[in-house]
Order: C-alpha cells, then sequence, then structure tokens
C-alpha cells in the first residue's frame, strides 16, 4: 500500500511541478529582460486551454501521430516514477535503474521523431533531423557521466547512488562530481532545447528544433506533447539536483513530517536551480546550429575528465 | 582543504579546454581572465592558510599581484593591442574544434600518465593536482600551435606560464618569494614585447596571421 | 518417446534440409509446387533443427557426438558434434530458418517466370544445411570444407539477380573477400595441425607455443572478422546483402556472420584459451570502431538494404564488445565479469538474430511491393501496408534498443558488464572501457536517429512515387514470417530471463560459471527483475507502467474534458496549399546534419545541376550527394591495384602459356621438395 501512496505521490508532484519550473524560468528570464513577463503559472492555463480545444490533425497522418503524444507522456512519467523525488519514502522493490531512465526517455524521443515526419511536412523532417543529431551526440557524455557517478557510489541504481551521495559531504567540491555535474548541466540544455542549443520560444524555421518537431500538434495532443516536454525536463532537474545536492541526510526526522519537508527543500532546489538555468538562458546566445557538436564535445570531455579525476583520485 | 584544491586545480583544467573550444580572440583574452581569476582563488586560499598557520603573508601578495596582473593588466594589454590590429578574420585556428578539444583529451591522459615517472613530483601515488596543472602547460602549449594569430600565441604563452606557476604552487605550497616576482616580472616583459611586436607586425604586413610567415622563405 | 533424442533430432533436420534441397532440383519444371514444396519440409526441418536445440540446451549435460562416416584415410572421419555452444548457434539459425521458409513461400512468387526458383531453392536448403554443419562440425577438417561450401553456396544466392551489373560486382567483391578470409583459417588451421598433429579442436591446445598462439589469434581474428564484416574487413557486407534476395539477407545478416561469432568462441576461446590480455583489447578496439563507423555509415545511407547492412556492422561491433569485455576480463581472472560480458554478447547475437531477420524480411516485403529499395522512392507506405509497417517498426524499435524489446536488455547488460569490469587499479584498460561506453552510446544513439530516419521517410508522409501510392499489402506467409521474429523481439524483451536460460548453459560450458543466479530474479509474470549485483531492471513492471500511464492519460482526459473535437485538415504548408511530396524532407536531408558533424570522415561532396536558364525559376534542380569510403579509397584499392597490376605481369613473365615452361615449374619444385627433404629428413 505504502507503495502505491509512494508512486501516486511521486505522479502528483511531478505533474504538478513540472510546467511551474517553465513558468519560473521564463519568468526570471523576462526579468533580466527588463520585461514583467508571463505569469509564473501562465503554462498551466496554457495547458488548460488547449485541453479544451478541439485539435487539427493532418490527413496525411498515421496512428503515430495520434499515439504518440500518449507514449511521450507515458515514457516521461515513467522515467520521473524512476527518479526519487525523496529517498525518505525508499520504495522497497521497485528497479530504479539509470541507463533504463535514459532509455525510457530515448522511447519518447523516437516516436516524437517519428511523429514529427509523420505529417510528411518540410518543418517536421528539419525538426526531426535535427533533434537526432543533437541527441546522438550528447550520448556518449551523457553515459559517461552516469558511470562516473554511478561508479562512485558502486551502483546504477538512481536509489543507491542518492543514498551513496548523501554520505559525501558536499559532492560538488570534489573534482570528478564538479566536472560531472557541469557535463550534465549542458545535456540538460540540450535535452530540454534551451538557449543556446535551441530556443524554446523560436518558431523561425531556421532555427527551431524542438518546436519544429510539434508544429503539427493542436489541441489536447499539443498539451500532452508540451506536459511531457516539461515533465521530462523536471525528471532531469531531478535527477541532477537530487544526485548533486543531496538534501535528505539533513532532514532528522523519518514519517510524515519528514517527507513533507523533504519535499519542501526538493521543491527550493527545483525553484533555485530553474533560476540557474534561466539566468545561464538569458546571458547566452543561441549557437549556430553546427557549433553544437563543440558544445557536445565539450559535454564528453568534461564527463571524461570527470572520470579520470574519479580514477585519479579514487572518491 | 585539499578537495578545494582539488576542484579549483579541475577547473583551472576545464577553463583551458572552454580556452581551447573558444572561436573568437575577445572570448580566448576573457577565458584567460576566468583562468587567472582561479588562479588567484587558489593563490588566496593557500595564502590564507599559511598565513593563519604559519603568519607569512607571501603567497597572499602573490595572489594580490595576480589579480592586478593577470587578472586586470594583461588582458587589457591584450584587448589594447587587440583593437589596435586591424583583421577581421574570425576563422582562426587550423583544426575543428571538437578535434581540438579530443587532442586536448589525450594530452590530459598523456599527463596522466607520464607524471607519475616523473621523479619528485609525488610520493609514489598520483597526484590529480599536478596532473591537472601538468597538463595545462601540454595545453598551453597545444593551443599555441593550434591557432594562427599572434594573440592567440601570447595567450597560449600565458597558459604555459599559468600551468607551470600552478604546478610549481600546488607541489610545493609555496615558493620562495624572490622566484615568483622574477616569474612575473618575466612574464611583464614578455607580454610587453610580444604585444609590441604583434603591433609592429601588423604595421609592416597587415596581419598577424603568423601562417603566413611561411612566406618569408626565400 | 526414447527415440527422441538430441542425436535423432538433428539427424533428421539434416536430412530434411538435404531432401528439401533434392526436392527443388526434382521439381525444377513446376515451380510453385516446388517453392512450396521445399519451404514446408525446410519449416519441418527447421521445427526438428529448433526441438534437437532445445533438447541439448535445456535437457542434456553431455556433447553429443555424431560419427556419421569413419574412414581409414586420417583425417577425413566425419564427425558432427553438439554442444551448448553449438546448440546456442543452431537454434538461433533454425528459428530464423523457420521465420524465412514461411516467408519465402510468398516471396518467392515474384521471381516466378523470370529466374530459376528451382535452382533457387537447392541452393537456400544447402546454404541452411551448410550453416549447420559448421555449427555442428567436428574437427577442424569438416569445419573448413562446410566453411567453403557455405561460401560458395551465398555466393551463387548474392549473385542470383545475375543480371545486373551491381549484382555481379557484389556477388564478386564478396567470393574475394570470404576467400582472403578463408585463406587466413587455412594458415591457423595448418599452424594448427602443425603443433599438435591433430585437426581436432576438442582436445587440449597445449601443444601450441606463446607466439604460435598470438599468431593464431590473429590469423582466426582476421578470418572470422572477414566473415562477420567487422570493419576494416567490411566492404563486402554493404554491397552483398542488399545484392541478394531479401530472404537470403536475412539468412546472410541474421546467422551467416555470426558464424562468425562461432568461430571466435570456438577456437579462441574454447580451443586457444584466453590468456594474454591483448587479445580482448583488440577485440574490443575493432568492435568500438565497427559499432561507431558501421552505424555512422548506415546513417547516411539511402538504400533501406544498404541501411541494414551497415547496421549489421554496427551490431557485430556491439557484440565484438562484449566478447571483447569477456576476453579482457577471463585474461585477468575476473570470471564473473567475464561470464557476464559473454552472456551479454550471445545474447546481443540472438537478439540481433531475430531483429535484423525481422527488419530485412520486412525490407522485402517493401521491396516487393514498391520494386524500389530506395528510400526517396517511398512515403506513406504505413497507410498502404499497415502489418508490414508495424512488425517494421518493431524491429526497428528492437534494433535502437528501446525499452520493452530485446535490443536494449543486451545493450543493458553491455553496459552493466562494462560497469562491472571498471574496477581501481588498471588505468589503461579503464579508460578504454569508458571510451567504450562512450562508443556505444554514440552507436546506441545513432542507430535510433538511424531508424527513425528509415522508418519515417520509408513508412510516412507522402508517397514519394507512383509505387509507393499504389503498393499492396504483401501476402500473408510474408506478414507471417517477419510477424513471428516481431513478435519474438518483443517477448524476449519483456522476459529477458527465458533467453538467459537458453544462454545459461552456454556460459556454463565456456566460462565454468552459471550467470544465472547472478542474474536474480524469479519468473513471476509481475516482478522480475534482472538483477546484477544489486543493479535491476523489470521490463515487466515498465511495459506495465508505460502502457497504465498511457492508457491512464487517455481516460482522464477523456472524464474531465469530454470526447475530444478532431478535425481533418491538410499539413500546414505556410499558406500556399501547394504541399506536394517532393516537398517533404528527403532522406539524403535528413542525415545531412550528422554528414557535415562527421564530414572528416564521409568526405561527401554534392553535385548540383541546374537545367534551364539560370535564373531564380530554372526548369528543373538535381542534388545528389556522393560520400567516399575511406576504407575502399585508402585500403583496398591501392591493394587491388597492386595485384591486378601484379597479375599483369605474372600474365606474361610466369604464366606463359608454354607447357614447356610449366613443366620445368613442377621439375623444379619436384627437385626443390628432394632436397628440402635430404636436408630435414
Amino acid at each position: 500500500m505504502a507503495i502505491v501512496i509512494y508512486i501516486a505521490l511521486q505522479l502528483v508532484v511531478m505533474i504538478l511541478l513540472a510546467p511551474l519550473v517553465n513558468g519560473i524560468i521564463k519568468k526570471v528570464k523576462a526579468l533580466t529582460q527588463k520585461r514583467r513577463g508571463a505569469p509564473v503559472l501562465q503554462m498551466y492555463f496554457d495547458l488548460y486551454k488547449l485541453l479544451n480545444k478541439s485539435s487539427v490533425v493532418s490527413q496525411v497522418t498515421s496512428w503515430i501521430f495520434i499515439a504518440t503524444p500518449y507514449i511521450i507522456v507515458s515514457s516521461a512519467l515513467t522515467a520521473a516514477l524512476l527518479v526519487p523525488v525523496t529517498t525518505f519514502a525508499s520504495p522497497i522493490a521497485f528497479p530504479f535503474d539509470i541507463i533504463m531512465l535514459v532509455y525510457v526517455l530515448a522511447l519518447g524521443r523516437f516516436f516524437m521523431g517519428l511523429a514529427a515526419l509523420d505529417a510528411g511536412g518540410t518543418f517536421g523532417g528539419m525538426g526531426s533531423s535535427r533533434e537526432a543529431m543533437i541527441s546522438s551526440l550528447i550520448e556518449p557524455s551523457l553515459l559517461v557521466s552516469i558511470f562516473t557517478i554511478g561508479l562512485a557510489s558502486q551502483s546504477t541504481s538512481i536509489n543507491d547512488i542518492m543514498l551513496a551521495m548523501q554520505s559525501v559531504s558536499l559532492p560538488l567540491l570534489r573534482p570528478a562530481f564538479t566536472l560531472t555535474f557541469f557535463a550534465l548541466f549542458i545535456i540538460l540544455i540540450a535535452e530540454t532545447s534551451r538557449i543556446p542549443v535551441d530556443d524554446p520560444s523560436t518558431h523561425l524555421e531556421l532555427t527551431m528544433v524542438h518546436e519544429a518537431m510539434v508544429l503539427e500538434y493542436s489541441g489536447r495532443q499539443l498539451a500532452l506533447m508540451e506536459l511531457g516536454a516539461a515533465i521530462k525536463q523536471l525528471v532531469l532537474i531531478t535527477l541532477i539536483i537530487n544526485v548533486f545536492l543531496p538534501h535528505d541526510q539533513f532532514i532528522a526526522y523519518a514519517g510524515i513530517g519528514g517527507l513533507m519537508l523533504s519535499l519542501l527543500v526538493y521543491l527550493i532546489k527545483v525553484i533555485g536551480f530553474s533560476v540557474l538555468i534561466a539566468v545561464f538562458e538569458a546571458s547566452t546566445v543561441k549557437f549556430r546550429f553546427f557549433s553544437i557538436p563543440n558544445l557536445a564535445a565539450l559535454s564528453f570531455i568534461l564527463a571524461f575528465l570527470g572520470f579520470l579525476q574519479y580514477f585519479v583520485l579514487g572518491r | 582543504m585539499e578537495n578545494y584544491f582539488d576542484v579549483l586545480s579541475a577547473l583551472i583544467l576545464f577553463s583551458s579546454f572552454v580556452l581551447v573550444a573558444n572561436k573568437r580572440i575577445i572570448s580566448y583574452i576573457r577565458t584567460f581572465q576566468l583562468q587567472a581569476c582561479l588562479i588567484a582563488l587558489t593563490a588566496g586560499i593557500m595564502g590564507m592558510n599559511s598565513f593563519l598557520k604559519e603568519g607569512k603573508i607571501d603567497i597572499l601578495v602573490v595572489c594580490a599581484i595576480i589579480l592586478i596582473l593577470k587578472v586586470y593588466y594583461i588582458p587589457r594589454l591584450l584587448r589594447k593591442t587587440y583593437a589596435g590590429v586591424e583583421y577581421k578574420v574570425e576563422k582562426d585556428f587550423f583544426l575543428n574544434i571538437p578535434i581540438l578539444i579530443f587532442i586536448c583529451c589525450f594530452l590530459v591522459l598523456f599527463a596522466y600518465f607520464s607524471v607519475p615517472t616523473i621523479g619528485g613530483t609525488m610520493a609514489g601515488n598520483v597526484n590529480i593536482q599536478v596532473v591537472n596543472s601538468f597538463s595545462l602547460v601540454l595545453i598551453g602549449f597545444f593551443f599555441m600551435i593550434s591557432r594562427k594569430k599572434a594573440i592567440g600565441q601570447i595567450v597560449g604563452f600565458l597558459v604555459i606560464e599559468n600551468g607551470i606557476f600552478i604546478t610549481a604552487m600546488f607541489s610545493t605550497h609555496g615558493m620562495p618569494f624572490i622566484v615568483d616576482v622574477g616569474v612575473f616580472i618575466d612574464l611583464i616583459t614578455a607580454v610587453l614585447i610580444m604585444g609590441i611586436m604583434v603591433t609592429r607586425i601588423n604595421d609592416q604586413f597587415e596581419t598577424i596571421d603568423i601562417n603566413q610567415l611561411k612566406n618569408l622563405r626565400g | 518417446m526414447t527415440f527422441l533424442t538430441a542425436e535423432f533430432l538433428l539427424s533428421t533436420s539434416i536430412i530434411l534440409y538435404m531432401i528439401a534441397a533434392l526436392a527443388a532440383l526434382v521439381l525444377l519444371k513446376n515451380q510453385k509446387l516446388c517453392a512450396l514444396l521445399s519451404s514446408l519440409i525446410c519449416i519441418v526441418a527447421s521445427l526438428f533443427g529448433l526441438a534437437a536445440a532445445f533438447k541439448q540446451l535445456l535437457f542434456e549435460n553431455t556433447t553429443m557426438a555424431l560419427r556419421l562416416w569413419q574412414s581409414n584415410i586420417p583425417f577425413l572421419d566425419v564427425i558432427l558434434s553438439m554442444d551448448a555452444l553449438s546448440a546456442f548457434f543452431v537454434l538461433c539459425l533454425s528459428i530464423l530458418t523457420l521465420c524465412v521458409s514461411i516467408y519465402s513461400i510468398g516471396y518467392m512468387k515474384h521471381y516466378y517466370g523470370i529466374r530459376n526458383v528451382g535452382l533457387f531453392y537447392f541452393l537456400y536448403a544447402g546454404f541452411i544445411v551448410s550453416m549447420f554443419l559448421v555449427f555442428t562440425a567436428g574437427n577442424a577438417v569438416i569445419f573448413f570444407v562446410v566453411w567453403e561450401i557455405m561460401a560458395v553456396v551465398s555466393y551463387f544466392l548474392v549473385s542470383f539477380e545475375s543480371d545486373e551489373p551491381e549484382t555481379q560486382r557484389a556477388g564478386i567483391l564478396y567470393i574475394v573477400m570470404t576467400h582472403i578470409g578463408t585463406a587466413f583459417l587455412l594458415i591457423a588451421f595448418m599452424l594448427m595441425f602443425r603443433y599438435t598433429g591433430s585437426f581436432d579442436f576438442s582436445i587440449s591446445s597445449s601443444a601450441l607455443p606463446e607466439n604460435i598462439r598470438d599468431i593464431m589469434f590473429v590469423l582466426f581474428l582476421v578470418g572470422f572478422g572477414t566473415k562477420a564484416g567487422i570493419i576494416p574487413f567490411h566492404i563486402w557486407l554493404p554491397y552483398a546483402h542488399p545484392a541478394a534476395p531479401s530472404n537470403i539477407s536475412a539468412l546472410m545478416s541474421g546467422i551467416m556472420i555470426k558464424t562468425a561469432i562461432y568461430g571466435l568462441l570456438r577456437f579462441v576461446f574454447i580451443y586457444l584459451g584466453v590468456e594474454t590480455t591483448w587479445w580482448g583489447i583488440a577485440i574490443l578496439v575493432i568492435g568500438m570502431v565497427s559499432a561507431v563507423l558501421g552505424v555512422a555509415y548506415a546513417y547516411i545511407e539511402q538504400n533501406i538494404k544498404r541501411m541494414l547492412a551497415y547496421s549489421s556492422i554496427e551490431n557485430m561491433g556491439i557484440i565484438f564488445i562484449g566478447i571483447g569485455v569477456s576476453f579482457m576480463a577471463f585474461s585477468e581472472g575476473l570470471e564473473l565479469v567475464g561470464a557476464l560480458a559473454l552472456t551479454a554478447a550471445l545474447l546481443h547475437t540472438v537478439n540481433h538474430t531475430l531483429f535484423k531477420g525481422s527488419l530485412f524480411l520486412c525490407a522485402g516485403s517493401v521491396h516487393y511491393a514498391v520494386h524500389s529499395k530506395n528510400m526517396e522512392d517511398m512515403g506513406g507506405l504505413i497507410k498502404r501496408m499497415p502489418i508490414t509497417a508495424l512488425f517494421f517498426l518493431g524491429g526497428a524499435l528492437s534494433v535502437s534498443a528501446m525499452v520493452p524489446f530485446n535490443g536494449f536488455i543486451s545493450e543493458w547488460l553491455t553496459y552493466q558488464s562494462i560497469f562491472a569490469g571498471i574496477i581501481p587499479g588498471q588505468a589503461a584498460e579503464n579508460i578504454l572501457l569508458v571510451f567504450a561506453v562512450a562508443a556505444l552510446a554514440l552507436s546506441g544513439a545513432l542507430a535510433a536517429a538511424c531508424f527513425i530516419k528509415l522508418f519515417g521517410i520509408s513508412f510516412l508522409g507522402l508517397a514519394r512515387s507512383e509505387q509507393a501510392a499504389s503498393a499492396n499489402e504483401v501476402p500473408l506467409s510474408m506478414s507471417l514470417g517477419s510477424g513471428i521474429l516481431t513478435a519474438l523481439c518483443l517477448l524476449s524483451g519483456i522476459f529477458p530471463l527465458y533467453a538467459l536460460g537458453l544462454i545459461n548453459r552456454v556460459v556454463l560450458q565456456l566460462a565454468n560459471r552459471p550467470i544465472l543466479d547472478q542474474l536474480q530474479g524469479n519468473i513471476f509474470f509481475l516482478y522480475s527483475p534482472l538483477e546484477i549485483h544489486g543493479n535491476a531492471i523489470s521490463p515487466q513492471i515498465i511495459v506495465l507502467t508505460l502502457v497504465i500511464i498511457a492508457a491512464g492519460a487517455l481516460f482522464i482526459e477523456r472524464i474531465i474534458f469530454g470526447k475530444e473535437k478532431r478535425r481533418e485538415f491538410g499539413t500546414w504548408d505556410c499558406g500556399y496549399e501547394a504541399l506536394n511530396p517532393r516537398m517533404q524532407y528527403s532522406a539524403a536531408a535528413f542525415s545531412k546534419p550528422i554528414r557535415v558533424v562527421f564530414k572528416m570522415m564521409f568526405r561527401s561532396s554534392r553535385d548540383l545541376k541546374i537545367k534551364g536558364p539560370l535564373t531564380y525559376h530554372p526548369d528543373a534542380m538535381e542534388y545528389s550527394v556522393t560520400t567516399e569510403s575511406l576504407f575502399e579509397k585508402y585500403v583496398y584499392d591501392p591493394v587491388s591495384r597492386m595485384v591486378t597490376a601484379f597479375s599483369r605481369k605474372a600474365k606474361f613473365m610466369i604464366q606463359t602459356g608454354s607447357v614447356h615452361t610449366y613443366l620445368l615449374y613442377i621439375f623444379i619444385t619436384t627437385l626443390i621438395l628432394m632436397f628440402y627433404n635430404r636436408v630435414i629428413g
């Protein structure tokens, strides 16, 4: 029973929190540009509006186009279940493998790439092809980073990694983890289609990647696609903050109170990290598309150096 | 305490990778400034440590010199030189950036495998700080090789100097003060001379692409 | 049921295949009957083979030996033997043969009256039986003979559509390359006989000196590597596989190249034994290079079957990574890691057989319906051929290692074995292993991208040609053939423990170490995690979660927001209302980003031809991209030029055409041999 409650709680937290992250990032970006910006809760309104609207579907499309939003939401939420928000309520027998997480997210990406090609338009193909390149190039650094943190905690189970990281005092002050953190940060930026890799607010055909892929969607399907993307972003954020800034060891008491406190700390961390992303996004410009390999190479080198430092130091 | 030095050495190494990944001359200078800040921070921590423990202030003085010289003065000088020369070509390197980065990665590996065999740097086990800072020397060298424009050479030279400086600092935790000061005087002279040379070369040939020096062969 | 021994099942299966071959020759005139009968006999034979393999893998502990013919001539005993390793490969072969034979009933229809179908079936059955014998050969002589038969028969099958110049070229390239490989094997077997005095590979190899072992390893690696199509010995593969009929491509890619894995395990792992670390490192590096380059070449390909062929190179690379890690681990005494990596490699072997078989069969279906192998002629096939599309999608998901499919399980195991192989205190190997992780990740991501391209361009969107617009779904037998394979991909992905149960005995035989008790987990329906020291995945739970959440999302949105109002309209065309199929992203355009990023490797050059006036509105434009193959340009072309030059010279200087010279050669050779005998004796 505890497991069911835990799973329900995790799902609710993830679904409710995901749009907020986007809202915060947009708001902070607007503030840095001396604009007032949309309300923080804007994405919730958008989703509600989209879910109530009727949708337009191209005649060219097949069942893949309709199925994809559900697959994306489902892969993102499954991934969300694999990342413990708080290790307090550690569910007993649920296999949280971090490599599994990567491949569950990849399932969503695969179908997104297919759906983009389904309508037979030009934009979809453009987005799909670019996304394929970006995701291929960052994959090595993602796996190498995962291996480094996995090896440091002698496990590829996310739960074990997070527990092990709690016993490390201030992980970000260890070179291996510092470098891996930066590598994962670049990966996060690339995976969530943010500046400098992609611009989430553009609809210019020359530059858009993610937006080009969801261009054909409207109404309810678009809402699901957006929600799926937001959840995926929150999953990656959660992974990074809970691995590199573990917080459960600071909370002394267990039980419901501890859980609530832990959730609160988690919330604060998510908000803080969102502000960090927003500041980073606001302070860079979008790269030329063929400069992205440079970023990917940098990320890979960070991950690799992190691994090397781990081996040199053994800690 | 060692933890901070580990992280700082890794970050200094990373800043040199960022340097290699940079495309524009103005951003070389900025990255160099960042690297100098990190080095100053390292020296500062080390200096505070030695001040509190032994009451010596010479590392703190070195830190102050770094701040003035490398964080403020030399970048300013470089910017001035850059503003003085006229060229508008952006592509400044022979190979493309990912390949440059991968070569630098192998340089780090090379340092990792070769430094332990150099006598006297450490007793037995591999010291991460020395490996990182020694890699910095190699990357600085490689940076000089990979860039065409003379300002790239100066930055590369400065990176080598940074590398030597922190290698010395990490392996001895504070060299004799006079050595440090001597090195800095050397450095400032070298940069001044090179800066003047760059301007002169530019005046003479209307470019500072030193790859074109090949044309001087008889 | 005592008569149902493995020996009986095995020999029945072989005899049935031979009957199928003969029946095809006898019924040469009646093509329809011939195809049907031979296919049916092959299906039955494969069922017997399947039974034999299962019996050997699950119930027998001893090696089965079948002494077919004992002669007085030394080394010419015909012995078939089947241990767990052989049985495992016979299992792969039989599953694939079953499906391909079912498929062939429908597929061969479009050859009726055009080609000699009877001859095809003769070769087809002969090809299967030769592979069967390769896996069960009891000594090196038999092995070598059936290996050669396999090569020659498959050459005839590759060049079955022999009137196309491309096919002829592919056939010749294939036969030349495969014979070069065979030459290396021959030398290795000679060395083996020279030092042990026997062609029997089941005896100990302790008589071999250290350096001879190393030499033999290299010879085996090159010899088998050529058959496996790993880089740099791969150049025949991307030509031969597309040229062959699709059922043969499926067999070649699905199982024939696996004979190399079998050979490597049989002769290097079991016979020579793994003692030196560099063997593992060599295999690992070759595997990494093959995995990344194979998929990179696949990505830029426009020909469906050639793309699949390159993807086979990638998958062989992944298998080689597994084998390399296991060799490294065994040589260092890390038996558990070695056994795990071996399990991963073997699982990927059977997985690749399943999904690549399915993909090639589906590609054959597409070719059958559209009459083209070029992706740029396809599009929108998912509407015309929904069943084929579904199976193809299953195969594509599997090869891209997507979650509920079997490709993921074997990649995960490979990652886990590398993870377990990285231990402190061996810096150089760890760095190599982490590069292997990067290579595996890059190839995995590129493979996914590759199959997004393949499926997206050929099955989705608008039809790019007349044939694609009017394509029809293929006959039931063809769908059934590929469907079984795709279903197996899904099932063995969701219930990996059953598949691993079959491999367990093989690993036990090779490594003296059962792996299944390391892979903990119980075979309940719901919760059977695959666990390796604490690292667990449970495909069932994931599948269940995915399905429940997707259904839940559907259900909840229905409940809260009511039934969706959906309107159908055209694709967004920027308001011009003139969207046509040619405005879609093409396959060449899709792969452009990767082509640009890896331009050092591809050396692509483009060619833009403009017809008509050079204004903003020319009559027609033609854009084509060509890429260079580095290996062909810098390795094979110079070598072949050299050989050609030498042959031309030899024609005038050595092979003069004069009988007297030839007699002189023989005479001198005899004299030299006598002299040699005198000196040695």
